[in-house]
């Protein structure tokens, strides 16, 4: 019956060809607007640790202020940052089952290899615990423990890129790095790892890379790393020196908490605001009590991940499929009203209603199809245009990692453009199989 | 003309009249909205930045050694910089404008964070500075050499004097000439305003005051420091290579990293604004294409079927024109019914914008605009099958009885 079907909806295609290219192509345009528009929000909102992304806390203490809060336009918000005594507190009272603190730096890269210029490396100094907390695969090796935060030992641990950059790709575990003035060991080497968004540190785009190496925290104040990410002060330090800067209300330090249970969440927030209260007795932290711990779900949200401009675009790219999708219902319609003379004379040789609706949908499921494939093709051609205009190293290759195309957008598509058939050709569909075959018989 | 057999034919038969008027309605809004969006994104990315941005590049670099040394090092590489032919000037400076990153500091009338209160985003160059960026003082003087320093790091550091645009000034002194007044910082600290720029626009374009900009005069700190190059117009590019082959030349301590024009820089700040601009503009001409080929699709078909009809109508004494014109007249009737709909819509679709996404309100005459233009393409699309439909002969209405 199927085979019959589709043999008749095929015939009717190519009786109209033109017609029917053009009901092909209004489908195609349809998907593919939605399903580049889709492609670059689903990169958006993904999450980019769905195992533990309801375990996993940042964590923020309202420092700021008396005068003011920290963001004029959205007063309830503690910064995202904290300050160096707070984090250093939180890290050290080990109150979560594990917590990382840590900051974006930078330092200058000697290769020792021919032909690889120096270059400025972005590094991330941070407490051990970051690639166990943040499931960070390695090729090679393995990370630091807390004798290496405290001493600063002078390891590293390289990514994937530096590694193919420094030395090759090749097992570098054991061998030594010039990093500033500091020669590191290296102990481990990481798989390709970028997490997109970037939602452990958003403060330099939410799709830049992953950063080049990972140093123990201890080098930050052993070295006066700096900060690359944002610094923001309300109070000013009392001194010149760095010490000065690490005892100031300057917040500069991302922290993080890995909390398993939601029991686990209240008990590390009630921690925490009793930490708060403490330090609002000894004279800090002049704002009401608001100490926020977001999941990672939440810490996009709150940092407005997703671009209102993307969100326009979806409502917009939606309308423009339903334009094509109405252009199509009247198409079919003129169409499928066209060859009604066959139709009656079906219904005359006693095929049922239900078999015209059902080979009428036939076509259309087959229009739909044949436009969702051509929309996908469409789309890729799209994505890469867009990849090929805007793409730059400047920009952290963010377009690079916003336009590729995955089997789940392959599956949406295909699926949105059968659906949008369908939708398109029920009203056609049942029109016809309702008519009374003697009228058009009679024109014959 | 008569409309009556017009609108009797559509109510006989409404479904196809009713599916394009949808579609120019659904068209209508979205064409309407994007366009606006367009417009706002292009000037957006047109302002004028008051910076000589074509012709100014920046050099990053870093120091690599102990034979670095600090203040005399950076001075000795601007005098590199400035002993190179083509360059106009050159200053180190802390951030580079329109890249979307830099400084910022709060500054007050009167000292306790009291008064009127401007945020200002501010650069740290030495007395060239002014000149590097390409703009001029409306009043007071530039800076000399003696009064720029290298403070020690601390983040109250103010200088004692410093520039600002025009923005800034009104910002803070509404009424008066802000030259020479002093003004306050957030620790307190009295800062005089010796000269008034122009106009320039600072780090963050998609800040709302991106003119609030000072200069300050001092050396940076060489975490962020790197150097701002102004070239004698059309020699950027040449500069651009001299400028690090005479650098890379001098071993002071430092490594040269990139180098990179302004041009570039900003080009890739406005990458999203752009890019937002590019897809609905293609988004606008795709769907005006699919409205066309729909109205002339259902039109072409109209024709088809009312073959006999028409001849009918022609053998009993209709012209060519009135055929034409009937045609016309019935999608015309159609596309307003279309366009009366789609005014409605596109404004439910700017206030869900404006509200949702804190986007400016629609503007009226983009819906004028939006109105006229469908109209022309609508009737552009029906023309083709109307003339075909005026050329039926009339000998068809005894062909097929």
């Amino acid at each position: 019956m199927f085979a019959y079907d589709l043999r008749l909806a095929l015939d009717s295609m190519k009786r109209h060809p033109g017609l029917s290219a053009l009901m092909v192509l209004a489908i195609a345009l349809g998907i593919a607007v939605c399903t580049v528009t889709f492609t670059i929000y689903h990169a958006m909102a993904t999450n980019p640790i769905p195992q533990k992304s309801d375990q996993l806390y940042a964590v923020t203490l309202d420092t700021w202020s008396a005068e003011r809060p920290y963001d004029d336009e959205k007063p309830e918000q503690p910064p995202q940052l904290l300050t160096y005594r707070d984090a250093m507190f939180l890290h050290g009272a080990k109150a979560a089952s594990r917590s990382v603190v840590m900051y974006k730096s930078g330092a200058l890269l000697i290769p020792a290899r021919e032909g690889v210029k120096p270059f400025n490396s972005q590094l991330r100094v941070t407490s051990h615990e970051f690639f166990g907390m943040f499931d960070v695969p390695f090729a090679y090796g393995q990370g630091w423990d807390a004798a290496a935060d405290a001493g600063p030992q002078p390891v590293v641990v390289l990514s994937h890129e530096t590694n193919e950059k420094v030395f090759g790709g090749a097992n570098s575990v054991g061998q030594m790095l010039k990093l500033g003035k500091v020669e590191y060991r290296v102990v481990g080497v990481l798989q390709p790892w970028n997490p997109s968004p970037k939602f452990f540190d958003l403060n330099n785009g939410a799709f830049e890379e992953a950063e080049d190496a990972y140093v123990p925290y201890g080098w930050g104040k052993a070295l006066e790393l700096p900060v690359y990410g944002n610094t923001n002060c309300w109070k000013p330090e009392t001194g010149e020196s760095y010490q000065d800067f690490l005892n100031s209300e300057c917040v500069w330090l991302q922290f993080w908490a890995e909390l398993p249970t939601l029991a686990d969440r209240d008990k590390y927030q009630a921690f925490v605001d009793n930490y708060a209260r403490s330090q609002k007795a000894a004279g800090r932290m002049p704002r009401p009590l608001n100490n926020r711990l977001y999941d990672v779900e939440q810490w996009l949200d709150r940092n407005e991940v997703v671009q209102k401009d993307n969100r326009v675009l979806i409502g917009i790219a939606l309308m423009f499929l339903g334009v094509c999708l109405v252009n199509v219902v009247g198409l079919l319609l003129a169409k499928f009203l066209n060859a009604a003379p066959l139709t009656g004379l079906r219904r005359a040789l006693g095929a049922s209603r239900r078999d015209i609706v059902r080979q009428h949908m036939t076509e259309v499921l087959l229009i739909g199809l044949a436009g969702g494939v051509l929309g996908l093709l469409l789309a890729v051609g799209g994505l890469a245009g867009i990849r090929a205009i805007y793409s730059s190293d400047f920009n952290g290759s963010s377009y690079e990692r916003l336009t590729q195309i995955d089997p789940v957008i392959v599956l949406v598509t295909l699926a949105l453009a059968l659906l949008a058939g369908a939708i398109a050709g029920l009203y056609p569909s049942w029109r016809i199989g309702r008519t009374a075959p003697a009228v058009y018989l009679k024109t014959q | 003309m008569d409309i009556k057999p017009i609108l009797s034919s559509l109510r006989r038969s409404p479904t196809g009249a009713i599916l394009v008027a949808l579609q120019i309605a659904l068209a209508l809004a979205i064409v309407v909205n994007s366009l606006f969006i367009i417009v706002q994104r292009f000037e957006k990315v047109n302002r004028d930045p008051g910076v000589d941005v074509p012709n100014i590049f920046f050099v990053g670099w870093v120091p690599s050694s102990d034979s670095y040394q600090g203040e005399v090092t950076m001075r000795e590489d601007l005098a590199t910089l400035r002993s190179l032919p083509g360059v106009k000037a050159a200053t180190v400076i802390n951030a580079v404008p329109l890249s979307g990153g830099g400084s910022s500091t709060s500054v007050f009338t009167e000292p306790n964070e009291k008064g009127r209160r401007a945020d200002m985003n501010y650069f740290e160059v030495d007395e060239q500075g002014l000149d590097t960026f390409g703009v001029t003082l409306t009043e007071g003087r530039n800076f000399d050499a003696t009064i720029v320093t290298k403070p020690p790091r601390n983040s109250s550091f103010s200088p004692s004097g410093i520039l600002v645009t025009q923005d800034v000034a009104k910002e803070l002194f509404p009424k008066e000439s802000a030259l020479g007044k002093t003004i306050y910082t957030g620790t307190s600290q009295p800062v005089t305003i010796l000269g008034i720029i122009d106009h320039m626009h600072g780090s963050w374009p998609g800040w709302d005051n991106v003119g609030d900009v000072a200069l300050f005069p001092v050396i940076p700190d060489e975490t962020y420091a790197r150097y701002m190059v102004r070239a004698q117009p059309g020699q950027r590019d040449a500069m651009m290579k001299q400028a690090e082959e005479a650098l890379n030349k001098v071993d002071n301590g430092r490594v040269i990293l990139k180098v990179r024009s302004l041009e570039y820089i900003a080009a890739n700040t406005y990458a999203d604004d752009r890019a937002m601009a590019v897809y609905l503009s293609v988004v606008i001409a795709l769907l005006l294409g699919i409205a066309a080929l729909g109205i002339f699709g259902l039109a072409a078909f109209n024709v088809s079927t009312r073959t006999k009809q028409i001849g009918t109508r022609r053998a009993v004494g209709a012209r060519r024109t009135d055929i034409l014109k009937y045609f016309l007249a019935e999608n015309w009737l159609i596309t307003s019914l279309g366009v009366v709909l789609g005014c409605v819509l596109a404004l439910l679709l700017g206030y869900w914008l404006s509200t949702t996404f804190e986007l400016p309100r629609l503007k009226l005459y983009y819906l004028v605009l939006g109105v006229v233009g469908l109209w022309i393409v609508s009737l552009a699309a029906a023309f083709r099958p109307a003339r075909r439909a005026s050329l039926v002969s009339p000998a068809i209405a005894t062909r097929t009885v």
